[in-house]
């Protein structure tokens, strides 16, 4: 049995469980579904996630351990992630070798050898860790943007799969929605077709995280080398070189994948995974000049005040970046969000979304509620996007956290923010029409929407009576809209007398309700008035967490009537509205 | 060389083998690890996608089983849900200011099916008012007109309409909904009811006096409504019980309502006399009375207010004046006897 | 070289590597292990040190704790008052570093009473200087608009620097988090606090003003320029933010300046108009009996500042002054 077979087979793997990990993200107990399976698992290997966390946040957060495993095999094996585990790789590996197949064994062989481009992903993984690692001038975890694992967790989750699944509807019963996808979307495509130009293209020169596995395999116990030195230069040990680090010279370790295909390819078995160093010699250090690596390095630590220019973790906070209920306080949540994409996955309301950069360029493709998109708000009883988070940028809390109950009775519940009705465009504020849908759907107890409720009259409501009897008024202008009046809302009002609810009403005629009477009957040319009940809806900004069902309901679908903003979250003292008392 | 190259190809195959096994055991590992889920963490139990909001109810465990009212061919189709005065609006919206306005305490609702036939399903709705004064009022005031009056219970405060029960039982008020028509469904309201009446802890101060009051004769029978406050739009007349006369083929409206003390009777008199005065009442001129009071025309009604001890009673929007007085007579005299006795 | 050595070279070369390789695997443990969290992050972490600031109270002397001098030239009076309660001398040691924390809230004339007099300022740190013997002397404010505006406009810049203080603006990283025990607003609050981490004594100088929110503004209501990150929100209950700020700081002396009082429209003012002259200043060990007797010019009584009460309860001082027999004097 052929080693590359058995590589093979572990990319088939490997792959089909990312992709199974993918579906079955969606909350529920069924087995398609997310019961226990290790969604994160991928994730959790990915060192570059435990390394940016451990390097903002001074610590390394439960189940990241795994990446350890990883870590100590690739100081063993060298780099065996990047052409045994990684999805992304894997689909790199796939689409290079369709893309090349009809090439000539010297055109492959000119594709795959080694460039210098190759030492732009040190620079890239330099760039990041500086903008993790120092907290005096302030640290920000960006890694995510190209770490391939949340780069291709967030590609599968929020693009491929709510594209695939419009025709089935295993992931979830109502169509997904993201916003920004495109740019997702644009960057995966890019990075995979890429690979028709070189194959791996992705893997040799953008992906920080084969640098890493790069720097930590120089020591590795078992490399690929030469056995012996008579070697005839034919070169096809690079035909198929994955890595581009010429096994026919002095290979570059570093950039040795072990796809085993030089090894496979050797007519002459020359190539073997060994304990010494390959016989004309090799090149275990990355490429990378002492220049590049001091220029990244500071454009990585300035890059985080840079990108902070705009103040807004200061008195420029962005309102509109609503988090999920547990998110951390804003700079922390910064430090550990991975952008991967898993809370908006598994959010049961599709009201996560990825963040634009409105909110500054951190905030890009970090969960933020849109209550406009979805089924319904945060969902009061549901906690799935804390448990999902593979970081804790979004706390795993309990849902006696969240309603504050039980023990966190004190301390209240969690504030996403808190709704404003906008009076301007409220339809019983804005237009006197009769409208308490937010009211009616706030799903706190009590509830944190009351209304008050006026009566004004309508407009073309003044009439003149043209007879009258208990029940019903003959009006002289014959104007009504037939039925307008008949909806429960409307009440004539006589002078001195008291209001009374219409039950019906014709161009001319205005029936009144039969369950009251003891209003005076309207006397002939006498003035009537139609007044409308309005409740008005306002918000006790004490009760509101901001969950935006309300928001979600409003009728006005456009900008919304009531609208959630994330003053008075809980997880940042300075956004807070109230003094507590 | 050919040896070395053939151990080479064994070795590659057992490596091959061990990191295929690897994989099964990684497989088989996540495989287990998938059944270890504890759904509780995301606070959704079952749910999938979409579901309706859940509406935060407090389960409380001293209350009443309801299920122990139920028969034994039905089984639990819903939690228990109660509802304290701020939350009552959630489960009967507009109707709440009804029973808070009456002293509303707690709501205990569930439903329940019949295991044989799933459209047989009920609804149990025990109101506890406080009291039983409380639990008349709103019972009263709600009480269907084409009601049937049930004869099962001593007391007159229960009626049926086809598919649902209602009635006063000490200081609760119950509604028990059925889902359908059916007369096997019914028959099990019934005995709800009676559980519930015999199992209930019944409050000492069930009787309501007043009730008494009214002379039976011509009594529409289940016409007794009591209003805890605002009776008739005036903010004086609280405590106040109606009823239903026919007299000479008129149906009128008499009303009372006890006071502490004689004089305060006199000036609930003299001020709803004002209240209707001021909203367009006229004094209209007795035609043949035996109570001594106020007698006017209201709106072509005729509205007749006096006082008989410490009662306030009176007759409300009559469509005739002689009916009207007549009831008042009547309702006078019974007064009179009933302060003789005490 | 023979094969010999060259396979002895190359089996030394694979042990130096494996060695590395093993050191990089116990480091990478290490590493986790030391930084492994199974809790992960709590609903608040993060937060910075949190400070407290010292307290730069001196021993008290009966009958020295409050003075009240009547005049209009206040370089007169302020000398006078301090040395009604025993001179400078009692305060300020040789060698011993002085904040002045002056009202320097808005970017407004002296003339208008907004902010404290410019030339009292000068007179407390020539004071500190030349009688107490004061190392150094900073004057410093956290104010509600500009910075640099309010000490030039005020004049309290110049002033105090050509009395030899340094003037200190504040700045983002002269700001620590606090939580005042026993308090209930300010918790885990930023407070300009850096300036007063290392001096020996502290004296506050405040105008009398009329204030729309809390009623006046005085002695007390001058450590509000200590508060930093948002805190308007404290004006939501302002009573207690000021009996807090009693609690918090706790000065040598403070410096309550009524020479001209601002009766109407503060605490901004805009008007000369607005300025009464009541040729009054107190020099005082306790806030609360300063304000106390402060309020009086504003023709307010105690109960009309609730926060006078509440910073009585908490210990902070007496509004009964007359209980501390204060020294009264005139100079023309």
């Amino acid at each position: 049995m052929k080693i590359v077979q058995t590589r093979r087979t572990s990319q088939i793997f490997f792959f089909t469980l990312f992709v199974w990990f993918c579906i079955v993200s969606t909350v529920g107990e069924k087995f398609w579904q997310i019961r226990g399976w290790p969604i994160n698992w991928f994730l959790q290997l990915d060192p570059l996630v435990a390394i940016g966390t451990i390097l903002t946040t001074k610590t390394l957060y439960r189940a990241l351990l795994w990446a350890l495993v990883t870590v100590c095999l690739t100081i063993i094996l060298g780099r065996f992630f990047c052409s045994w585990v990684c999805p992304f790789g894997s689909l790199h590996h796939f689409v290079g070798y369709l893309g090349s197949r009809e090439k000539t064994t010297a055109q492959k062989i000119q594709l795959n050898k080694y460039r210098k481009a190759q030492c732009i992903k040190y620079i890239i993984l330099v760039f990041f860790l500086a903008m993790a690692a120092f907290p005096s001038i302030a640290v920000t975890l960006q890694t995510g943007l190209l770490d391939p694992i949340p780069l291709i967790t967030r590609s599968f989750n929020l693009v491929l799969l709510p594209i695939v699944d419009r025709t089935v509807n295993v992931a979830s019963a109502m169509g997904r929605f993201y916003e920004r996808a495109w740019l997702i979307l644009a960057i995966f495509f890019t990075a995979v077709f890429l690979n028709l130009l070189i194959p791996r293209f992705y893997c040799r020169f953008i992906c920080p995280l084969g640098a890493l596995f790069g720097i930590l395999g120089r020591f590795a116990i078992w490399r690929i080398g030469k056995n012996k030195s008579e070697c005839i230069n034919c070169k096809l040990c690079e035909k198929y070189c994955e890595g581009g680090c010429e096994p026919s010279g002095n290979i570059r370790i570093s950039e040795c994948v072990l796809c085993f295909n030089c090894r496979d390819d050797c007519k002459d078995e020359i190539i073997s995974y060994q304990t010494q160093i390959s016989s004309p010699g090799e090149i275990t250090d990355p490429d990378i000049s002492r220049r590049a690596f001091v220029l990244s390095l500071a454009s990585g630590i300035l890059a985080v005040p840079a990108v902070r220019l705009g103040n807004k973790l200061g008195a420029n906070w962005y309102h509109k970046a609503i988090r999920p209920p547990g998110a951390l306080a804003e700079e922390e949540f910064l430090s550990r969000c991975l952008k991967c994409g898993q809370c908006m996955r598994v959010c049961p309301t599709n009201v996560i979304q990825p963040g634009g950069i409105d909110g500054g360029l951190e905030n890009l493709w970090t969960p933020v509620l849109n209550n406009r998109i979805g089924s319904s708000g945060c969902q009061l009883n549901c906690t799935a996007c804390g448990q999902v988070c593979p970081t804790s940028a979004i706390r795993p809390i309990t849902l006696s956290e969240k309603l504050g109950t039980g023990e966190f009775a004190e301390v209240g519940p969690i504030r996403l923010g808190t709704a404003f009705v906008d009076r301007n465009r409220c339809l019983p504020w804005a237009m006197d029409k009769p409208c308490i849908v937010c009211q009616e759907n706030c799903p706190l107890s009590p509830k944190a929407i009351y209304t008050e409720e006026i009566f004004n009259t309508v407009r073309e409501g003044t009439l003149t009576v043209k007879k009258a009897t208990e029940k019903k008024i003959e009006t002289v202008e014959e104007t009504l809209v037939l039925g307008r009046f008949s909806t429960g809302d409307y009440y004539c009002t006589s002078e001195g007398g008291e209001g009374l609810k219409i039950a019906a009403n014709t161009k001319n005629l205005i029936e009144l309700t039969p369950d009251k009477k003891n209003g005076k009957i309207p006397a002939e040319g006498s003035i009537i008035e139609v007044k409308v009940r309005l409740q008005r809806p306002l918000i006790d900004i004490e009760k509101c967490i901001g969950c935006g069902v309300c928001e979600h309901e409003c009728p006005v679908s456009g900008k919304k009537a009531i609208r959630v903003s994330a003053e008075g979250e809980t997880r940042n003292a300075d956004s807070r509205l109230l003094l507590k008392s | 060389m050919a040896s070395a190259g053939r151990r080479a190809k064994v070795l590659e195959s057992a490596i091959s083998i061990c990191l295929l096994a690897l994989l099964f055991v990684t497989g088989v590992g996540i495989f287990i690890k998938q059944y270890n889920s504890d759904m509780s963490r995301f606070g959704i139990g079952t749910v999938t996608t979409v579901q309706p909001l859940q509406e935060l109810q407090v389960i409380s465990e001293e209350k009443p089983d309801l299920s122990s009212f139920v028969p034994a061919e039905f089984e639990s189709l819903s939690e228990t849900e109660v509802y304290q005065p701020v939350t009552l609006y959630e489960k009967i919206n507009g109707k709440a200011p009804l029973y808070i306005e009456a002293g509303f305490e707690e709501l205990s609702t569930k439903r329940f099916v019949d295991k044989n036939d799933e459209s047989l399903w009920m609804e149990l709705f025990v109101y506890d008012m406080g009291n039983v004064r409380n639990a008349f009022s709103v019972y009263s005031i709600q009480r269907r007109a084409d009601a049937d009056i049930l004869s099962l219970f001593h007391t007159s405060f229960g009626y049926r309409t086809s598919n649902a029960l209602y009635f006063v039982h000490s200081n609760y008020y119950v509604e028990l909904v059925g889902s359908s028509e059916s007369d096997e469904l019914f028959k099990a309201l019934i005995e709800v009811a009676q559980k519930i009446r015999s199992d209930l802890p019944v409050d000492d101060k069930t009787r309501i006096a007043e009730l008494g009051f009214f002379p039976t004769e011509n009594l529409v029978l289940e016409s007794i409504k009591l209003y805890l406050a605002n009776a008739f739009g005036f903010e004086g007349l609280t405590d106040t019980f109606t009823a239903k006369y026919n007299i000479e083929g008129e149906t009128v409206t008499a009303f009372l309502s006890k006071r502490s003390e004689p004089k305060d009777a006199k000036m609930v008199v003299e001020n709803y006399y004002n209240f209707l005065i001021d909203n367009g009442g006229v004094v209209k001129q007795a035609v043949n009375k035996v109570f001594e009071g106020k007698v006017m025309d209201f709106y072509g009604t005729t509205e007749i207010v006096f006082a008989v001890g410490q009662f306030v009673a009176g007759v409300h929007e009559a469509e005739n004046q002689q009916a009207a007085e007549k009831a008042a007579d009547i309702l006078t005299n019974k007064l009179n006897n009933v302060m003789s006795n005490e | 070289m023979s094969e010999d050595n060259e396979k002895k070279l190359d089996r030394r070369k694979f042990i130096a590597r494996a060695g590395k390789a093993a050191i990089s695997l116990a480091a990478a443990g290490t590493v986790a292990y030391l930084v492994y969290d199974s809790k992960g992050p709590g609903p608040s972490t993060g937060v910075e040190e949190i400070v407290t600031l010292p307290d730069f109270t001196v021993s008290p002397q009966a009958g020295q704790t409050i003075s009240i001098v009547k005049g209009p030239d206040r370089v007169k009076t302020v000398d006078k008052a301090i040395g009604l309660l025993g001179g400078i001398e009692r305060f300020v040691k040789p060698g011993e570093t002085v904040a002045i924390k002056p009202n320097v809230a808005f970017a407004s004339p002296p003339m208008l009473g907004a902010t404290a007099n410019p030339e009292l300022v000068a007179e407390v740190v020539r004071l500190c200087y030349s009688r107490g013997g004061a190392k150094k002397v900073y004057v410093t404010d956290n104010p509600i608009n500009d910075p640099a505006s309010c000490f030039r406009l005020s004049g309290i810049g110049k002033a105090a620097s050509e009395a030899n203080a340094e003037v200190v603006m504040p700045k983002d990283n002269l700001f620590k988090h606090t939580t005042l025990s026993g308090g209930r607003l300010i918790k885990d609050w930023p407070i300009f606090y850096e300036p007063f981490k290392n001096i020996d004594k502290l004296i506050g100088i405040a105008p009398v003003k009329d204030h729309h929110r809390s009623g006046a503004s005085m002695s007390m209501k001058n450590w509000y320029g200590l508060l930093g990150g948002r805190r308007n929100i404290f004006h939501q209950d302002i009573n207690t933010i000021i009996a807090e700020l009693a609690m918090m700081v706790r000065p040598t002396l403070v410096i309550l300046d009524g020479t001209t009082v601002m009766m109407t429209n503060g605490p901004t003012g805009g008007s000369a108009s607005d300025l009464k002259r009541a040729n009054t200043l107190i020099a005082s060990c306790d806030m609360v009996a300063a304000d106390s007797y402060g309020c009086s010019l504003l023709g307010l009584a105690v109960a009309d500042l609730p926060y006078l009460a509440k910073a009585e309860k908490a210990g902070a001082g007496t509004t009964n002054y007359e209980t501390l027999k204060p020294k009264f004097a005139t100079v023309s």
